[in-house]
């Protein structure tokens, strides 16, 4: 069990708390009333007049001993001051200039950046290109093929046609071998008969001859 | 015989008690611990503008975040410790944060109004953002202050801006945690500043500290607190690192500072819809993308009341609106805006 301690403080916080309280109180109560603020006002009238009066005096005496007083510092001072305004004046027209610097290099960025998207897509559509010149150039060496195939083909259809019309020269000359060969055949009938008539001829000449 | 005492008195625990004098001895020796921030890179300076990125761990989202921080004070509230910080915190869930970082403005930088800041550093510093890391848009982040002027942004420019968060946000000067009479002052006339700035020019960082201790001139509870948890190291250093932001406020701009008293605070012409800037109308109904304001429930510098009315002003159709049990402080130092703004964002941003 912990053992009470005495704090004798305790109690004097206590009441000076209460005691600073009332008095202030106090104190505020007596002093709010008209009287009492006209009588501050004069009084606060009284002391900025004695300063016044002072800094006047300072001013004179400070000018004849030719030093300077505090509002000649004030005035370099301000001086200073208008110098930094200037500054960040022109701090601030740099930022705008940066800024409009800014916004074009993003618009030239995009800019540039369609112009690298545009020259890809050329690049592409180049390479497209080759390779369908590529195909094309295939084809076309397989068209001259086939043209050269079909020319042959062509020769050769020559050559059949021509075959054909030898050979229907030829049917032509089998006809006609046909014909010599019938002829012949009735020539040689004809001539067979020949001798027989001229036998007879004969006959009939030689029994002519011998009377 | 010793004789029992009625009332029971703890002992002291010295153990504790020694820790705690030595921490105590400690912070008030030691220098004020130095602020490692999580990785980045410087993208763009202007003047004494800044602005940072902090990559992704694992780039989950392509939609980029673009803090905005008050001018009051200094920024690495978003970044005060490894634990606790809200851009490691975003950037481990997959995000890339920009930080516009707007630095301690100079004597010679009185004229710089909430139109200069607006139109030559926030916007030129979202166009850097956008351009540094491609994305097609961005979502914008205000915390206090910086939801203000992240709003009056949105509403003007053309830039493409998918989401707008603004985080414990003062919109309507109308009401506010100061007492009425000192806004009533304010506002019909019986205090002007402007002669006040006029002779300072740039308000040095003591009297920004001065007008928020008006809101409570007595400050001794954090002082209190840190004793009565010395003992506890991680407080302590959580302590010291918040100290250390609280009495590092930003100078502020003369005209900027003349604007916030008499557009705002006066006038409330962005509640109006009156504001002007660079000859452009900062209507809230012009703000049209997805729309998330967070309140805190323990503000005392920012009303919910201030914060409140942005919900109808702005015509976004998805608008949500959370409040949250932290402080105007604590939110960014705790590190719980990081999840918060995660789990409202990671399904309006687009994945890597």
């Amino acid at each position: 069990m912990a053992k009470e301690k005495y704090d004798p403080y305790k109690g004097f916080r206590e009441l000076t708390g209460m005691w600073e309280k009332q008095m202030n109180s106090l104190l505020l109560s007596w002093s709010d009333n008209t009287d009492y603020i006209k009588l501050s006002n004069v009084g606060l009238q009284t002391h900025t007049r004695y300063l016044e009066m002072i800094k006047r005096n300072q001013e004179i005496m400070a000018n004849f001993m030719n030093m300077p007083t505090k509002t000649d510092v004030k005035n370099v001072a301000k001086l200073t001051i208008q110098a930094e305004e200037k500054i960040d004046a022109l701090e601030e027209q740099i930022w705008n200039l940066q800024d409009s610097f800014a916004a074009i290099n993003k618009e030239n960025m995009e800019f540039f950046g369609e112009l690298v998207a545009l020259s890809k897509q050329m690049k592409e559509e180049l390479d497209n290109n080759v390779k369908e010149l590529r195909e094309a150039k295939k084809v076309k060496s397989d068209l001259q093929k086939l043209r050269k195939e079909l020319s042959d083909t062509n020769e050769l259809k020559a050559e059949l046609q021509e075959l054909r019309r030898e050979l229907t020269e030829a049917n032509g000359l089998k006809l006609e071998l046909q014909e010599l060969k019938q002829e012949l055949v009735q020539f040689k009938e004809v001539k067979n008969q020949e001798p027989v008539q001229e036998k007879k001829e004969f006959e009939l000449a030689g029994a002519g001859t011998s009377k | 015989m010793a004789v029992e005492s009625p009332v029971k008195i703890p002992a002291l625990d010295y153990e504790k008690e020694m820790k705690r004098w030595n921490q105590v001895y400690k912070i008030l020796t030691e220098d004020a611990p130095k602020i490692e921030h999580s990785p980045r890179e410087m993208v763009w300076r202007k003047n004494k503008t800044t602005l940072w990125h902090y990559p992704a761990k694992e780039k989950k989202y392509s939609t980029p975040l673009f803090f905005v921080y008050s001018l009051l004070n200094k920024p690495y509230i978003l970044d005060i410790s490894p634990d606790t910080s809200v851009i490691a915190g975003l950037t481990k869930r997959g995000y890339d944060v920009y930080l516009l970082d707007w630095g301690n403005p100079g004597y010679e930088d009185d004229d710089i109004s909430f139109d200069s800041y607006i139109l030559d550093y926030l916007e030129k510093g979202v166009k850097r953002a956008l351009r540094h890391s491609g994305a097609e848009d961005i979502s914008v982040v205000g915390y206090c202050l910086g939801g203000t002027i992240a709003s009056i942004f949105a509403s003007i420019t053309d830039l493409p801006i998918k989401n707008l968060i603004v985080a414990t946000v003062p919109i309507d000067y109308s009401v506010g945690v100061a007492p009425e009479k000192w806004l009533e002052g304010l506002q019909n006339g019986t205090v002007s500043v402007d002669r006040w700035v006029d002779v300072y020019g740039t308000i040095p960082p003591a009297l920004v500290e001065a007008m928020f201790r008006t809101l409570a001139p007595i400050n001794v509870s954090p002082y209190v607190g840190l004793l009565s948890r010395a003992h506890d190291s991680r407080y302590v250093d959580k302590w010291r690192r918040m100290d250390k932001w609280l009495n590092d406020s930003a100078p502020f701009a003369g005209a900027a500072l003349k604007q916030m008293f008499n557009d705002l605070m006066k006038d409330n012409k962005l509640v109006k819809g009156e504001l002007v800037i660079g000859g452009r109308k900062a209507d809230l109904s012009n703000i049209k993308c997805s729309f998330f304001a967070v309140s805190s429930a323990n503000d005392g510098l920012i009303a919910e009341g201030q914060s409140l009315p942005v919900m109808e002003l702005v015509s976004s159709e998805d608008k949500t609106y959370k409040v949250v049990e932290a402080g105007h402080v604590s939110l960014a130092l705790s590190g719980l805006f990081a999840p918060i703004v995660d789990e409202w964002l990671s399904t309006r941003s687009d994945l890597a």
